[in-house]
C-alpha cells in the first residue's frame, strides 16, 4: 500500500461563501465523512495546513492582485471581481492555508515521506488568473504548486490533469506559453458551460504551443466519451511529454447527480479516470501524483467519490 | 453600433498601375484578401480581391510561383485591368446590423467604408463583423449559457430577466430564437456566472421549460432561403 497523504484542516471551513452558494464548507465535511466512513482514515497520513510563504504565490500571481485581494477581503467586502466570488474576512488567510498545505504536501512527496496525496482544500483555484479572481477561485493552487516544484525541487516537467467539469482557464493561461508545464483538461464543452474557454483548438502559444490540450465533452455524454478522449488525447500527450510529477485538478462536478453540469459521469467513471491517472503517474512520474480538490457540489455524492479517489491513491 | 467603431482604419491600398503579382504579394504579406484602390485624393476607384487575382492566374502559378514563361503571360496585367470599379461601399455611419444584412445580400467579403465625399475611411470585412458579433454575444467573458422555452406572448422576457436579476447575476447577452416550435420562442441568456443551478431551479419552479442543451443549436435554425 502507498503512503498517501490526506490534506485536511478545519480552517478550510472558515472561508464563508454565504447562503445558497454551491462552493460551501459542507463540501469538505462530506469529503471527510466519506473517507472516514470507508474506513480509510487509519490508512492515510492526515496532513494539517500550513500558511504559504507569499513568495510562492508571487511566482504565479501579480503582486498588485495579491495586495488587492487582501485589502478587499479585510475591508469586509463580500465579493471580489465577480459576484460569483463570495467571500468573508477569513478568505484571504484560508486561501494562503490552501496553497501552503499543498506546498507542504509536495515537499513531503519530494523528500520521500509520502508517495502521493489528496489535498481537500478550499477555496478552489483553477479559474483564478494571474491578476483576477474568477469562478469561486482566488489563488491558483495547482499553478503555484507546479512553480514550487520547479523552483524548489528542480523538477523540469510538470503535468497537470484537470478533471473538473469546468475548464481551468486560469491554469491554462498561466502556462500557455510555457513548454515545461503540460496542461490537459477534459470538461463540458465551453459553449454549454462556464467559463466559455477550453475549446479544442486552444493548444498553447509561442514556445508553449502543443503543451496545452483540451477535450470538450458535450452535454449528456459520460463515461464512454471520457474514456475515449482520455485515451486519444491525454495518453499520447503524456507519452511524449513524460511529466516528472503529475498534479491533478480534481473536480467531482461532472458526476451525473451534480447539477452544476450536464455531463453524466458515473461513480465508476470517476474511478476509471483516477486509475488511469495513477498508471500515468507510475509510468512517468515515479508515482508522484498530487491531487488537489477543485469543484464537486453534490453533497450526497462527494463522500463516496472522495473515498474511491483516496482508495485508488492508496492502491497506487 | 456604428461601422466606424468596428472597421479597420489603417487601410492597406494598392496603386492602380501595380502588377497583379505586386497585389498578390501585398495580400500575402499582410494576411488580407481585399485591396482598395484610391486616387491621389484618397477617393476610392476600385477594389481587387484575392479571387480576382486567382481567376486571371494559370493554376500552376498559384501553386508554384517560379515558372518564368507562365509568369510572362500575366506580367502585363495591372491591378487596373482586373479590379472591380465602383464597388459596393458603406458609410461609416452605417450600423453593424446594416453591414451584416448587406454582406448577406451582396455576397462579398468586405466593404470599403467611404465618407460623403467619396474618400476612403476604412474597410470592414467579414472578420471585423465576426469580432463585433463575438463582443455582442458576450462570450469573451466567463459565463454560462442557459436555454429557456417560452410561450410567444408579451411579458415573458421581463419575468425571466427579473428572476435572474433578483439572483444578482449579470447578463453577458440575451439571444432570442423566434423560429422554435410553433407558438414558442427560445430565450438564451448568457449569464456571467458559474452559479446557475439555483436560477435554473427557480425558472423551472416558475413553470418555464429549460431546453436540453443538445437541442440548442443548428437543427433549430431556419432553413436557407
Amino acid at each position: 500500500m502507498k503512503r498517501t497523504g490526506y490534506l485536511h484542516d478545519n480552517r478550510y471551513l472558515l472561508h464563508d461563501t454565504g447562503p445558497y452558494h454551491p462552493e460551501m464548507a459542507d463540501r469538505l465535511i462530506a469529503v471527510y465523512n466519506g473517507i472516514k466512513d470507508a474506513g480509510l482514515l487509519d490508512q492515510v497520513t492526515l496532513i494539517p495546513a500550513v500558511r504559504a510563504d507569499i513568495k510562492w504565490i508571487k511566482a504565479v500571481h501579480d503582486p498588485n492582485y495579491i495586495r488587492r485581494f487582501e485589502e478587499i477581503c479585510l475591508s469586509g467586502n463580500r465579493t471580489f471581481d465577480y459576484p460569483d466570488n463570495q467571500m468573508c474576512v477569513d478568505t484571504y488567510e484560508t486561501a494562503f492555508l490552501a496553497v501552503g498545505g499543498i506546498l507542504d504536501v509536495a515537499r513531503r512527496i519530494m523528500e520521500g515521506e509520502l508517495d502521493n496525496a489528496f489535498c481537500a482544500v478550499r477555496p478552489p483555484g483553477h479559474h483564478a488568473e494571474r491578476d483576477q479572481a474568477m469562478g469561486f477561485c482566488y489563488l491558483n493552487n495547482v499553478a503555484i504548486a507546479a512553480r514550487y516544484l520547479q523552483m524548489e525541487h528542480g523538477i523540469q516537467r510538470v503535468g497537470i490533469i484537470d478533471s473538473d467539469v469546468h475548464h481551468g482557464n486560469g491554469t491554462q493561461h498561466i502556462f500557455e506559453k510555457d513548454p515545461t508545464v503540460f496542461y490537459y483538461s477534459i470538461h463540458q464543452h465551453p459553449s454549454f458551460a462556464f467559463p466559455g474557454t477550453g475549446r479544442e483548438f486552444e493548444e498553447g502559444s509561442g514556445e508553449g504551443r502543443g503543451f496545452t490540450k483540451n477535450s470538450p465533452v458535450l452535454p449528456g455524454q459520460g463515461d464512454d466519451v471520457y474514456e475515449r478522449l482520455i485515451q486519444s488525447d491525454l495518453l499520447p500527450a503524456f507519452e511524449r511529454f513524460k511529466p516528472e510529477v503529475i498534479i491533478v485538478s480534481t473536480g467531482f462536478d461532472g458526476h451525473r447527480d451534480d447539477d452544476m453540469s450536464d455531463v453524466t459521469l458515473s461513480t465508476e467513471g470517476y474511478s476509471w479516470i483516477m486509475e488511469t491517472i495513477m498508471k500515468l503517474g507510475n509510468r512517468y512520474a515515479a508515482g508522484r501524483v498530487i491531487s488537489v480538490l477543485e469543484g464537486g457540489y453534490c453533497l450526497e455524492r462527494l463522500g463516496e467519490l472522495a473515498a474511491n479517489h483516496v482508495r485508488i491513491l492508496l492502491n497506487g | 453600433m456604428f461601422v466606424s467603431r468596428s472597421m479597420v482604419s489603417q487601410v492597406i491600398t494598392i496603386d492602380k498601375d501595380a502588377s497583379v503579382f505586386e497585389a498578390q504579394e501585398k495580400m500575402a504579406a499582410n494576411g488580407i484578401r481585399h485591396l482598395p484602390i484610391v486616387d491621389a485624393d484618397n477617393r476610392l476607384i476600385g477594389i481587387v480581391t484575392d479571387r480576382d487575382i486567382r481567376s486571371v492566374m494559370p493554376y500552376r502559378l498559384i501553386k508554384e510561383k517560379g515558372i518564368a514563361e507562365e509568369r510572362e503571360k500575366v506580367a502585363h496585367l495591372k491591378v487596373e485591368d482586373i479590379m472591380t470599379r465602383n464597388p459596393k461601399t458603406i458609410s461609416p455611419m452605417y450600423t453593424i446590423q446594416d453591414a451584416l444584412l448587406m454582406i448577406q445580400k451582396e455576397k462579398v467579403g468586405a466593404f470599403p467604408v467611404v465618407d460623403d465625399e467619396g474618400k476612403l475611411q476604412g474597410i470592414l470585412s467579414v472578420r471585423d463583423l465576426l469580432r463585433a458579433f463575438i463582443n455582442v454575444l458576450g462570450i469573451g467573458q466567463p459565463g454560462t449559457l442557459v436555454g429557456i422555452e417560452v410561450e410567444e406572448k408579451i411579458g415573458q422576457m421581463k419575468k425571466i430577466v427579473d428572476a435572474i436579476t433578483e439572483e444578482n447575476i449579470s447578463f453577458g447577452s440575451v439571444l432570442v430564437a423566434r423560429t422554435w416550435d410553433e407558438g414558442k420562442r427560445a430565450v438564451f441568456p448568457y449569464l456571467l456566472t458559474n452559479n446557475v443551478s439555483k436560477v435554473k431551479k427557480k425558472l423551472s419552479a416558475m413553470g418555464y421549460k429549460l431546453i436540453n442543451p443538445m437541442d440548442w443549436y443548428l437543427d433549430k435554425l431556419p432553413k436557407k432561403p
